[in-house]
Formats: C-alpha cells, sequence, structure tokens
C-alpha cells in the first residue's frame, strides 16, 4: 500500500501523542497486575462501589462504606451460623433487666496507632454520633440510649448535654449502657456500623472527626488501611491484615483490595477476566452467565432485605379495607416475578420477616399466595377502586417488577392500574407527605441489626410514623402493645414470641404487601476459596483462602 | 491577531457566568430533596436533614444559592464541595487528567482511521474498496456506543482473554496505563471516525478536481506530492473544525464510556453527581466543559488562518 506524506504525519503524530497520554495516565496505580502466583504480596481484590462518605463510622449507613468499615474494626458482637449474636470485642454483654446493660470489653484489643482500647473510647464515639450537631446519618442508632433526647433537641435548638446520661465507663473494660426504655434486642443491634469505637485520634481539637480520619481510619480490627483514601481520585482502598490482631487471621494471605466500580455489570465481566477475586452484588444479568461459567464459585443465599407494595393507609380512606388490599395481594404472582423479571436474584415472599433471620416462618402470610380467581372475587365484594396507581422510584431498578405486578392487578382484578415514576423515593414521600399522591408506592427495606423486629418498629409502629420509616401511617395499638412487650422480654427468644405475634397482625392485615425478598448472588475467581458472606452482606475475610 | 485572542477570551466571560446559573437553575428545578434522598428508603432524622439542609444553603431561593456559589470561586477560589465534604477542585483535578486521557487517545484514533480511510477511499473513488469503507461507515453510524462498547469489552476483553489466554485489553480501570484507553477510546471514537472518513473523502474528491490540482499534475509533480503537498493541505479545513468540535463532544460522550469501561473520569463523575444532585460538582464540571468547547473553537479559528492565508481576522 502506498503511503502518502499526510498519513505518515498523522500517523507520526498519533503515535507521539499516544506516549505522552501514557505518560499522564496512571502508570502510578499498578496493584493488580495478572499473572501473580500464589505470593503473599498481591491483594485479595474485592468489588466495591464507591462510598457515599469519608469513612467514620457514625456517618456511614449504605452497603460500600460499611464493607470496608467492616474490615478495619472489630464489633463487639457478630452473628454465628444460627443467626445469633455473639461477643466478638466485647468479652460478655449482660443486662437483668433489658434496661440497663452491662458490656465488658475483651483484652488484647489495640488501636492500630497503638493508643489502648478503653471504654471510654465507646463513650466519645456514640455521644459524637448521637449528638445532632454533628449531622450524623447513623445518630438515630442510639435513640434507644437515654439521654438521647437531650443531644437531639430538635431543628433550631442548641444542645447543651454533653452526653447521653445512659451513658458511661466504669473503668477501662467496662461500659454500662442505661436505655430509655426494656429492649430485649439491644446485643443484636451492637454488631452494627454505627456502634463502633473511635481512637482520641479520631477526634480534632474542635471535637470532631476529622478529614483525615475520615480518609485513613484507625480502627482495632483485622486490617489497616495502606495510606489516606482520597475520595473522587482513588479508585481502590488498599488494607494490610494489622499484626497486632488477636482474633483469627487470613492463612495465607495479607493485603486485601477493594476495587471501586460504577457498575456492577462491568465488574463481573472484571472477573469474569480475573481482574478481580470476589464480588457479591452481582446484577441480574450477569446471573445467568455466571451459573454457567463460575459452577460452585457461583453463590446464592438469602438476604435480609424485603421488597413490598406500600399501602398509603393514612391517605387514601379506599385502601383501608383489609379485604381491597388482601385481595391484591393474592392477584400479584410473585413466582413469576421472581424468576422472570428478576432472574432468581430475588424470592417470593411469604412473611414480614426474611428467611435469613431468626424469627421467619414459611407461608406465614397466607394472602401471599397467588389466587387470582379468589382475589377478584374478594376485591369486588370489597369494593377496591376501580383505578390503581402503584409510585416507584425511577432511579433504581423497580420499572419491571412494578409494571409486572400492576399488570397482575389489570388482568386478574379487571381495574386499570398503571405503572407511575418517580424522580427518587424521596420524591414519592415528598408527595405523599403533601397529600398530592395517594396511590400504592414501591418499598423496600434493608435491615440495620439481624433481628426479627427490625422488621416490625422502625416500618409499622404507631411511634414510626413521626420518627421511623412507616411511610404508610400504619397505626395498630395491639401490635404496638406486643412490641413493646417483645422489647421487655427477658432474653432474645423469650421477644421473638412476642415479635411473632406482632407479625401475625401484619400478615392479616396487609398494611404493606410483601412482594419479594432480596437474594444475596456472589461469585469468586479461581484464585480465592472459602468465601463466605455473612448476615450483614459482608465477606467473612479471615475465612478466605488463596487458591 | 493577539488583539482577536484576547477578546474571544473576553467574551468566553458571560458565557461561562450564563452557563453556570443555567446548569444551576435546571438543577435547583429537579424534584425530591437531596439531602432526603442521600438516606435511600429510609427516612432521614428531621432535625438532621435540617442542619444539613442549612449548611448546603438549601433553603435559599435559587439566586442566593448561585450568588454563596459564584462569590465562593470568586473571593475564595472555592468551588464548593460534596456532600462527602470533599472539596470540588479535588475530584474535578483528580479526575479531568482520566478523561483528557481518553478524549487525546480518541481523538487521534479518530484522526488516523478517520483521515486514513477517507484518503484512501477518496483516491479510489467508485471502485470495491470505496464501497466496503462507505458500508463499514454506516454501520459504525448505526451502532450506538452502548452497545458497541459492552460488545467490544466482552469479545475482546473477556472472551479474548478466556480463549486464548493474552491478556490485551483492560476492560476496567485505568491500571494498566496506557493499554487501559485503547479499547474505550477506541468505542468513544467510533461514531466520529465515521463521520470524519466520509468527511475526508467527500472534502478531498472536491479538492482533487479542482483547477490547480490539475495545474500541479499538469507541471509534472509525482501525485504523491499532489496529493500530499497540494490536495490534503487544502481539503484539511473542514476536518480541523469538526476535530475541534469534536474534542467538546467527546468530552461529554465520555460520560457513557467512562461508566461501560469504569474509567474514574469527568464523565463518570457527572453522572454520579447529578444522580446524588450535588450542584457544585455539577456546575462546576459542565462549567469546564464549556471551557474546553471555547478553547477549542479558539484554536480551530486560530489554526484556520495558519492553514489558508487568505482567512485572517480583523
Amino acid at each position: 500500500m502506498r503511503v502518502t506524506k499526510g498519513a505518515q504525519i498523522v500517523a507520526g503524530t498519533a503515535l507521539l501523542a499516544l506516549a505522552v497520554a501514557a505518560c499522564g495516565g496512571g502508570a502510578s496505580d499498578n496493584g493488580g497486575t495478572a499473572a501473580g502466583g500464589g505470593s503473599d504480596t498481591t491483594p485479595v481484590r474485592m468489588e466495591l462501589g464507591e462510598p457515599q462518605e469519608l469513612l467514620v463510622p457514625s456517618n456511614t449507613t449504605e452497603s460500600e462504606g460499611s464493607e470496608v468499615l467492616a474490615a478495619i474494626f472489630e464489633p463487639l458482637v457478630t452473628y454465628d451460623e444460627n443467626k445469633n449474636a455473639v461477643e466478638a470485642a466485647a468479652e460478655s454483654i449482660t443486662s437483668d433487666d433489658q434496661k440497663v446493660w452491662t458490656i465488658k470489653l475483651k483484652p488484647g484489643y489495640t488501636w492500630q496507632n497503638g493508643e489502648p482500647v478503653v471504654a471510654q473510647n465507646y463513650v466519645d464515639a456514640w455521644n459524637y454520633a448521637a449528638n445532632q450537631e454533628n449531622a450524623q446519618s447513623a445518630g438515630y442508632f442510639f435513640q434507644r440510649i437515654d439521654g438521647w433526647a437531650d443531644l437531639n433537641p430538635g431543628e433550631g435548638k442548641q444542645v447543651t448535654a454533653k452526653g447521653m446520661k445512659g451513658l458511661q465507663a466504669v473503668d477501662d473494660t467496662t461500659l454500662k449502657v442505661t436505655l430509655a426504655a426494656p429492649f430485649s434486642q439491644f446485643k443484636v443491634m451492637l454488631g452494627y456500623t454505627a456502634f463502633y469505637p473511635l481512637p482520641k485520634a479520631a477526634f480534632g481539637p474542635d471535637g470532631k472527626v476529622t478529614q483525615a480520619f475520615g480518609e485513613q481510619p484507625i480502627g482495632q480490627g483485622l486490617f489497616k488501611v495502606d495510606k489516606p483514601y482520597k475520595k473522587g481520585t482513588d479508585q481502590s482502598i488498599d488494607l494490610t491484615v494489622y499484626d497486632k490482631y488477636p482474633g483469627k487471621k487470613p492463612s495465607n494471605w495479607t493485603k486485601l483490595q477493594f476495587k471501586l466500580y460504577t457498575d456492577s455489570d462491568v465488574a463481573f465481566n472484571d472477573l469474569m477476566a480475573d481482574n478481580l477475586d470476589i464480588h457479591d452484588s452481582l446484577g441480574p444479568a450477569a446471573i445467568a452467565q455466571a451459573k454457567s461459567s463460575l459452577g460452585e464459585r457461583y453463590q446464592d443465599q438469602p438476604d435480609a432485605g424485603v421488597g413490598y407494595i406500600g399501602v398509603p393507609l393514612k391517605y387514601n380512606p379506599e385502601l383501608n379495607k383489609t379485604d381491597v388490599r388482601k385481595a391484591i395481594s393474592m392477584a400479584i404472582d410473585r413466582k413469576t416475578i421472581a424468576e422472570t423479571v428478576f432472574s432468581g436474584t430475588r424470592s417470593p415472599a411469604d412473611d414480614f420477616i426474611n428467611p435469613a433471620i431468626a424469627g421467619y416462618r414459611q407461608g406465614a402470610c397466607k394472602a401471599c399466595t397467588y389466587d387470582p380467581a379468589a382475589a377478584k372475587k374478594l376485591y369486588e365484594e370489597a369494593g377496591g377502586p376501580k383505578k390503581l396507581e402503584i409510585g416507584y422510584n425511577a432511579d433504581g431498578p423497580h420499572k419491571e417488577w412494578i409494571e409486572a405486578v400492576a399488570n397482575n392487578l389489570r388482568a386478574n382484578l379487571g381495574i386499570d392500574a398503571s405503572a407511575k415514576p418517580f424522580e427518587k423515593f424521596a420524591s414519592i414521600l415528598d408527595e405523599l407527605d403533601a397529600k398530592k399522591y395517594t396511590g400504592l408506592f414501591r418499598m423496600g427495606w434493608a435491615i440495620d441489626y439481624p433481628s426479627a423486629e427490625n422488621y416490625l418498629a422502625p416500618i409499622f409502629s404507631t411511634g414510626a410514623i413521626a420518627n421511623g420509616s412507616n411511610y404508610g401511617g400504619y397505626s395498630n395499638k395491639k401490635f404496638d402493645d406486643l412490641i413493646a412487650q417483645g422489647d421487655q422480654a427477658a432474653s432474645v427468644e423469650e421477644g421473638l414470641k412476642f415479635y411473632q405475634q406482632a407479625d401475625d397482625i401484619l400478615n392479616e392485615e396487609l398494611p404493606y404487601i410483601p412482594v419479594y425478598f432480596y437474594r444475596n448472588n456472589s461469585g469468586y475467581s479461581t484464585k480465592v476459596k472459602n468465601v463466605h458472606i455473612n448476615l450483614l452482606n459482608q465477606v467473612e475475610w479471615a475465612d478466605v483462602e488463596k487458591a | 491577531m493577539g488583539r482577536y485572542i484576547i477578546r474571544r477570551l473576553l467574551q468566553s466571560i458571560p458565557v461561562l457566568l450564563g452557563a453556570t446559573l443555567l446548569i444551576f437553575a435546571i438543577v435547583f428545578a429537579l424534584p425530591g430533596d437531596p439531602i432526603a434522598a442521600l438516606a435511600g428508603d429510609k427516612r432521614a432524622l428531621p432535625n438532621i436533614v435540617a442542619i444539613l439542609r442549612e449548611q448546603y444553603h438549601l433553603n435559599d431561593p435559587l439566586l442566593v444559592q448561585y450568588w454563596y456559589y459564584i462569590s465562593g470561586i470568586l473571593f475564595h477560589g472555592d468551588f464548593g464541595r460534596t456532600f462527602a465534604e470533599v472539596p470540588v477542585t479535588q475530584i474535578i483535578s483528580g479526575k479531568i487528567q482520566v478523561t483528557i486521557n481518553l478524549a487525546v487517545v480518541a481523538l487521534i484514533i479518530e484522526a488516523a482511521i478517520g483521515v486514513g480511510l477517507g484518503l484512501w477511499a477518496a483516491l479510489k473513488r467508485g471502485k470495491a474498496i470505496d464501497t466496503m469503507i462507505l458500508a463499514s461507515t454506516l454501520l459504525l453510524i448505526s451502532v450506538p456506543t452502548l452497545v458497541s462498547g459492552f460488545i467490544l469489552q466482552f469479545i475482546l476483553g473477556v472472551k479474548l482473554k478466556q480463549w486464548t489466554g493474552l491478556d490485551v485489553f483492560p476492560i476496567a480501570g485505568i491500571s494498566e496505563g496506557l493499554r487501559s484507553y485503547l479499547l474505550p477510546g477506541f468505542v468513544l471514537a467510533g461514531v466520529s471516525i465515521a463521520y470524519l472518513t466520509r468527511l475526508t473523502r467527500t472534502s478531498l474528491a472536491e479538492t482533487l478536481r479542482a483547477d490547480f490540482i490539475r495545474t500541479a499534475t499538469a507541471k509534472g509533480l509525482s501525485r504523491r506530492r499532489v496529493v500530499g503537498r497540494h490536495a490534503l493541505r487544502n481539503a484539511l479545513i473542514p476536518l480541523i473544525t469538526f476535530l475541534g468540535a469534536d474534542l467538546g463532544s467527546l468530552m461529554g460522550g465520555a460520560i457513557i464510556t467512562e461508566r461501560i469501561f469504569n474509567l474514574p473520569g469527568i464523565g463518570n463523575q457527572l453522572y454520579m453527581s447529578v444522580y446524588l444532585r450535588e450542584q457544585p460538582v455539577v456546575v462546576g464540571i459542565v462549567t469546564m466543559l464549556v471551557l474546553v468547547y471555547i478553547l477549542a473553537n479558539l484554536v480551530v479559528d486560530v489554526l484556520y488562518a495558519v492553514l489558508d492565508p487568505r482567512i485572517r481576522y480583523e
């Protein structure tokens, strides 16, 4: 082929500029080159979305930041295979009356900067989290502790208290927590991110957690952070096993790398190409392929979340009849939705409590069984509305299943049902509050701590209308009483009985209509084995081995 | 010429102000409370929401918010912060290099392939190869970036490695330096390659028919010299215009490409920030893109004068 001079110039410039671009490109970061062999220094690479906030436990309520923090901090309790809370950083957690709790710390834990871990670290961290002036997103977790209200006087009011009066470090290893009211599940809560302690070094001279700490948190857990994480710039968060960690460590590796992805399917392609080791949030598109190409390295397990159709009881009297809601529930073909729309990444819901958590009873929700004929009859007898809208937030993957539900209602109840998109979930709530929207709405719940109570009180108790996630405005005295009885029960198991009775009321009255349970779909590469994902959807790092 | 450039730069100030105000208003008009949205499906505590709204001036009217933003830039050089308290300047400076690398790689691929194919087609006009090039550019134009991106990623990134063991094209991130940009650069350049090929072909074909080419050929100059020196130089003018304008659209088009290949660039950030409704970041990035457009246009206009002495300003 003849090459003209013009083309030569263009090609020459091209090569030159490519070289320039190469120099500018992130040549600095080469952690993750292939062909590692079994060497100790190649990290185990884990998929992660960008954390929403800097890495501060009390300001982290989403899964990505929590995943990183869980690797750095040791919680007071973890959860065993039987879904029970067991002591981790705590030696013992006891209470006689479920109101005053004594937490003894286990010896041997040190902060990664050399400070000793003392009970005061917990007091400081929790008081900081609960104080409204620090605007921490997980501040509400401390609501049950006596004195929380002093730190949260409300909008526009000055905080005058120094801390919560229910929180006291008796000595270096003993923490005394007094709750405002008895709560049998308190120990179960303590595994959550918000309850991690903070070292002295976390606080600046102004008493606030410093930005430097948020970029490179100092924990007392398995891993320490290698270098400050520059949010918005860094593409990975690199950790190394902390050698003074007293608990179980991974057997044959020491480096962990969280690789940040914006798209779960791209991360899956990277897993297939062996550039990634663990991916714990496979999307529906990846599942079919994952099953066939990963084989045993594909894992499918229940995940604690629930998806509902929300009912605005408070705003729409037409939906106030229990039979109308039952009929709607029976008209929804959950099995097909779970299998077809979600390609098996969900399972059909049949209780308000998720199977991943102790307290779930199979088939507890009788009206969750698909029965179009009975549904139509019931709906007509109860005189349900001829027109129904189901609102969903279009910024998430909800359109398909909401439309499937609308189709079910149209076909099975013979009514005019339609899906109505909203910008964000917050816009649905805004319009519900303003009574501009009175239709059904899509709702999801991910638990904060693995207790049956967490599926009930925060969403359906009367108190949660003002201070929780009770968006439908459901209120039932008997339900509230049973929750209170469960809270006061002498033990976690005792409490569960009352919670299940409260759950029975929900299954009978259907303030929301449960549609599916989430599932956790994960996969891992050929380079690792023994990957277990726990109740909080976090990888059990000490178990993971390099293959 | 100098005065012309200065005047053009001064003119860009009102353009920038207008663009920021417009973007500000658009983000402002989006429904839903960004602070409440941060809490996901749960409801944030009202007192915390109130404190955060106050902190980010979200309760003030549009113009007051805009004033906070602009005065922060003008008087303190402060471009605002994200909801995670990260300065916008840190975010943009950390990501702009990635997008520039990507745009430059795309521009080079586009120029090399586009001009090369166009030249070839123009010289072989009417022959089989010309038809083939035209047909393939048609195909290139018809396939959206989203589709070609995922297909190429899957075939060249995943399957090629599985079949042959060769690790040629990384499919996500920038850890492999230049190699990381090749595939996304090609995908980003895709549609523009087709336009550029057709533009080059037409432009060159027209020039080749011009009188001065006949004269040059009649003088006995070699074909190579006629095409390279006389025809191509003249045909280059519309191409430069196209490439200049395209630099801007490449930076914008990076939104899709960067997402597909998980490149931590401006496009990816813009998407996330619009999603989270982080006004300062959205406005900062868009302002920067506007600036790139203005500068690219200026460079194009100056290059005109260099390429064609008949075109002079003032």
